[in-house]
């Protein structure tokens, strides 16, 4: 009953339309990132279940009330925004508290109010700064505070760690990661980082040009991508995608390649593919290194080593398409340059229909 | 995998903005919005009663205005004005008698004054202020830059009428200190604001005067917001100041310099007619008498509305030419236009 | 590029002639009112022998006695501070919500609204169809016409209106989702970060209104509702004529151009004291910008 319910919910201005009816549950307390590359719409559905952009087609629920054409204020959310819009001429303490303000609220629970979000956030200290003298992250949870001191229903963030430096918000996330745990509120997430996604979410929601691609878990999506679109948006860096053609290697299917073949999964889609042209998907992580490719290999060159410390990438050119691997350094790492091909386990490559980029269909593995 | 919801709940979706009809969106807007139209309604009356209805009581300069019968009841008149004014006669095209007469020679010397003292104000006014922002800019000392720049941009801030009676004392024959200094260096002393040659020097250098520091605002700022990565690897380049101005600095604000230059040209016949009510005198009609110095006189003066109107409108779609044209070159050179 | 040492010769000449040349100009618009006061200060006689250059000759304030004994100054000058006042605050109470609904991209008709803003900066009716308008509403001769009849103006309405579109939009959605009206939004938040837009506007309005001088001079018959431009004028129209200061008065303690500065000065004196405060809004308000977080 509770939680956020996206029903074909179009987005149009004009004659174009960039939301492409989309259907998404999202349940009472759970925390749900939207994520795509930029002007894949993630944005633009956000704001339309806040309120702040008008729903063209299609019908929001929140709380199993019909929210189309409810004022932002009525539906009982809250967002953070990317810029945070605080209030330049107001100190946090009444930054946090100009929402109950507006809503008439007495002293008495606005002052209680403050005292509590201050708490939760670690913002005692700075009540009487401005916005101007804090840094990004307090900043950041200032505009938190705003939206956890009214206590509404749903949380919708839009793009909050974009404008924290990469320190900060590996931190930040942490932060806003414990207190969805504390408040259990629903949330709904958007961002463009993959890894926020990742780590933030309990569901993703991966979206492009204006429709979902895929909706699971962040191992689910990992693991089991829908499409090839899913499959390179998600890992960094992406999962390799080559084309190869599916032939029958005697024990079952396998991809061959300009430098070799590999056993494919023993799956009846990919036993019926046999001779056709294919989309391939190795992650870098799950590609093993091979110094003397034989059957079962293949053979590709070594272009260069990036050590990241644990570990490398090493950048292989197969065919002219590049190949990345990533690998261990321990106890590896004399070897690294002598490596001149690759192996994978059957069960974590991907095939992916070469048309429709579709993952064909029986591949799935648990974590 | 919880993704798609089964429509099982599907019952008419009648709250999609698609499906509303243009009536019903209006009203919902209004019911939402109202509030914005309600902080606009009391500039817009505003604009309506004192800018608009006035637009309407210019048919005056079309009719034969009497107080007593009011701007609509008043009998039209066509061009009878504007005959008048400029000296043409409509009503001889086509026939022996010449169309062109002698018009009115004073409202003929104001319109003359009026582009006379526009255009020297704009060839000797226009440089002034980017001259003083390059030197600003070449300033190091500060607070010496911040002095100076708040003495020359007060003068901005000094009514016209001040400002005349400042120049008619300096001006003064007896007591005025241009006369004192000429007086010492054995001229005879000159009585300048009688004499007609000496008028348009004197406003045109008065105004200059007043607006050209605060003028220079506009260029300081497009100065200030060159890179200085530029200068830099200009002096690593070994380049002097005077080179880093023309070669830098100059290109850098020429853009800005181009849009002043068009909006001057758009506000060219704006004359600042206050100031030449009080320094003129019959004496110096002859070269100080503008356009609406002149509808003052005809109009507010002697009360002969309709005529005063007509020349106002005159000026009015003179002006009014010059801004739209101003207007489209700057479409043209900046791709956007200044409004 | 502060450090003076590390210029070569040319420069070193180029940016002291600079110098001088700046403090030339300087001087050159200081001097007339540094001139004004000597003169005011300087008996009657000294001013019409032209005698003074600099500093007041034979000082006396004979010529400030004359004026503040004059009731119309102290009427004229009254009447200069609620038509500045007065005329701020109306300005401000029709463009502080007119610029914001104008910026409002929700604004149905918003290219026409401006448009019919933009028009009346392209186009007026001129001075007689104004004049005659504020007679047929009854606003000749009144404080009231003063002060209303020049309360908008474009070129402040789009300066603030240009300002209001700079604020980053999740400004009024934040506001909007705490549950803000446009009321709200705008008393609360917008006004707020107008701050300095808001300060440019008023003090172009206040100098406006400060030294306005022609309509005060057209729609104004009763001199006890005439500013001190008007009053000023006047004085400089008349006691040119006047033969008690016509007349060669060798020992005379003021003179007609005396008195003449001395109302100057005293006109003055009010932009001096507030210029320093408003100095830093203008420089910022002319080239208004995005806003600063």
């Amino acid at each position: 009953m509770s939680g956020v319910k996206l029903d074909s919910i179009v987005k149009a201005y004009g004659a174009l339309q960039v939301v492409h009816g989309i259907d998404l549950n999202v349940n009472e307390k759970e925390f749900v990132v939207l994520v795509g590359p930029s002007g894949c719409g993630k944005s633009t559905t956000l704001r339309m279940i806040a309120g702040l952009e008008e729903i063209s087609d299609g019908q929001l629920t929140i709380d199993g009330r019909v929210m189309n054409r409810v004022a932002p204020k009525d539906r009982d959310v809250a967002m953070v925004f990317q810029n945070y819009a605080l209030y330049p001429h107001l100190n946090v303490a009444d930054n946090i508290a100009f929402g109950l303000r507006i809503r008439k609220e007495s002293a008495k629970t606005i002052d209680a109010s403050i005292e509590e979000v201050g708490n939760i956030l670690g913002l005692t200290e700075y009540m009487d700064r401005r916005p101007a003298d804090l840094s990004g992250g307090q900043r950041q949870r200032v505009a938190m505070g705003r939206a956890i001191v009214r206590r509404p229903k749903v949380f919708l963030f839009d793009e909050p760690l974009s404008n924290l430096d990469a320190k900060l918000r590996t931190q930040m996330r942490a932060e806003i990661k414990r207190l969805h745990k504390r408040l259990g509120a629903t949330s709904i997430y958007v961002t463009h980082d993959q890894v926020e996604a990742m780590t933030l979410a309990d569901r993703i929601v991966v979206m492009n040009d204006g429709r979902i691609e895929q909706i699971g878990t962040p191992m689910e999506l990992f693991l089991n991508p829908a499409n090839a679109f899913v499959a390179g948006f998600l890992g960094a860096p992406p999962m390799n995608q080559i084309t190869a053609t599916i032939a029958d290697g005697g024990n079952g299917p396998v991809a061959e390649f300009p430098g070799g073949s590999l056993a494919l999964a023993p799956l009846p889609d990919l036993q019926n593919a046999v001779g056709k042209s294919v989309i391939v998907g190795i992650r870098p992580e799950y590609a093993q290194t091979v110094t003397e490719p034989g059957p079962g290999s293949v053979s590709c060159d070594l272009d260069l080593v990036e050590t990241l410390g644990s570990e490398a990438l090493l950048h292989m050119s197969l065919g002219n398409k590049p190949f990345v691997i990533r690998t261990e350094t321990l106890g590896n790492i004399a070897r690294l340059n002598s490596v001149n091909g690759f192996t994978a386990d059957p069960e974590l490559i991907k095939v992916f229909d070469a048309d429709t980029g579709l993952a064909l269909s029986g591949q799935t593995r648990a974590a | 995998m919880t993704a798609v919801d089964n429509k099982t709940s599907s019952a008419p979706v009648k709250y999609s903005a698609q499906q509303r009809t243009r009536a019903e969106r209006i009203k919902d807007h209004m019911r939402n919005e109202w509030r914005i139209y309600a902080m606009l309604l009391p500039t817009v009356v505003w604009l309506v009663v004192f800018l608009y209805k006035p637009m309407y009581g210019l048919q005056i300069a079309f009719k034969d205005y009497s107080i007593f019968r009011g701007v609509a009841a008043s009998p039209w008149i066509g061009l009878e004005h504007f005959e008048n004014l400029i000296g043409f006669d409509w009503s001889a095209l086509g026939t022996a008698d010449p169309f062109w007469t002698n018009g009115n020679q004073q409202f003929l010397r104001a319109l003359r004054n009026t582009i006379y003292i526009s255009m020297y104000s704009l060839l000797i006014g226009f440089p002034v202020p980017i001259l003083l922002a390059l030197m600003f800019n070449e300033v190091l000392n500060q607070s010496f830059k911040r002095t100076a720049q708040t003495i020359v941009y007060l003068p901005h801030f000094i009514s016209s009428v001040i400002i005349a009676g400042i120049v008619i004392t300096t001006f003064s024959p007896s007591v005025g200190i241009v006369n004192t200094i000429l007086t010492w260096l054995g001229f005879e002393p000159i009585y300048f604001l009688t004499r007609p040659e000496w008028f348009r020097p004197i406003f045109i250098g008065t105004t200059i005067w007043q607006e050209a520091g605060f003028q220079s605002i506009v260029y300081l700022a497009a100065i200030a917001g060159v890179s200085p990565t530029l200068y830099e690897s200009a002096v690593v380049d070994g380049a002097s100041r005077w080179q880093m101005m023309w070669k830098i600095t100059i290109p850098s604000i020429l853009p800005t310099i181009i849009i002043m230059l068009i909006i001057r040209i758009g506000n060219m016949l704006e004359v600042s007619f206050e100031m030449i009510i009080v320094l003129y005198q019959p004496a110096t009609y002859e070269t100080a008498d503008v356009v609406n110095t002149f509808i003052y006189r005809q109009g507010l003066q002697s009360g002969q509305y309709d005529f005063a109107a007509a020349a106002g409108l005159f000026n009015a779609i003179v002006a009014f030419v010059l801004v739209m044209s101003a207007n489209a070159i700057s479409k043209r050179y900046s791709r956007t236009s200044l409004w | 590029m502060a450090n003076m040492n590390l210029y070569s010769r040319g420069d070193k000449t180029f940016v002291i002639i600079n110098m001088v040349l700046i403090g030339i100009f300087t001087l050159s618009t200081l001097y007339p009112f540094v001139y004004i006061t000597a003169m005011s200060f300087s008996s009657g006689f000294a001013a019409t022998a032209g005698k003074v250059v600099l500093t007041p000759v034979q000082a006396t304030a004979e010529a400030y006695n004359y004026i503040l004994s004059d009731r119309m100054f102290w009427v004229s000058y009254g009447n200069t501070f609620i038509y500045t006042i007065g005329g701020t605050l109306m300005s401000l109470a029709f463009l502080i919500p007119g610029a914001y609904a104008l910026s409002r991209p929700q604004l149905y008709g918003r290219r026409f609204w401006n448009l019919i803003v933009a028009f009346t900066m392209w186009f007026n009716a001129g001075l007689i169809p104004f004049f005659l308008n504020m007679r047929d509403l009854g606003l000749l001769d009144s404080y009231f016409g003063i002060i209303i009849g020049f309360a908008v103006n474009g070129f402040n309405l789009i300066l603030l209106r240009n300002f209001f579109e700079g604020v980053p939009s999740s400004f009024e959605e934040a506001a909007r989702m705490d549950g803000a009206n446009d009321f709200q939004v705008l008393w609360k938040v917008y006004v707020p970060l107008a701050k300095p837009a808001i300060a440019t506007v008023a003090l172009f309005c206040m100098v406006a209104r400060w030294n306005g001088f022609f309509w005060a001079m057209v729609l104004l018959q009763d001199e006890d509702k005439i500013p001190l431009q008007v009053y000023l004028r006047h004085t400089i129209a008349t006691l040119s004529d006047d033969p008690e200061f016509t007349a060669t008065q060798l020992n005379a303690s003021y003179s007609f151009e005396t008195v003449s500065a001395a109302i100057i000065v005293c006109s003055i004196i009010p932009v001096l004291i507030i210029y320093p405060f408003i100095q830093k809004y203008f420089e910022k308000g002319i080239l208004l910008g995005g806003v600063k977080e």
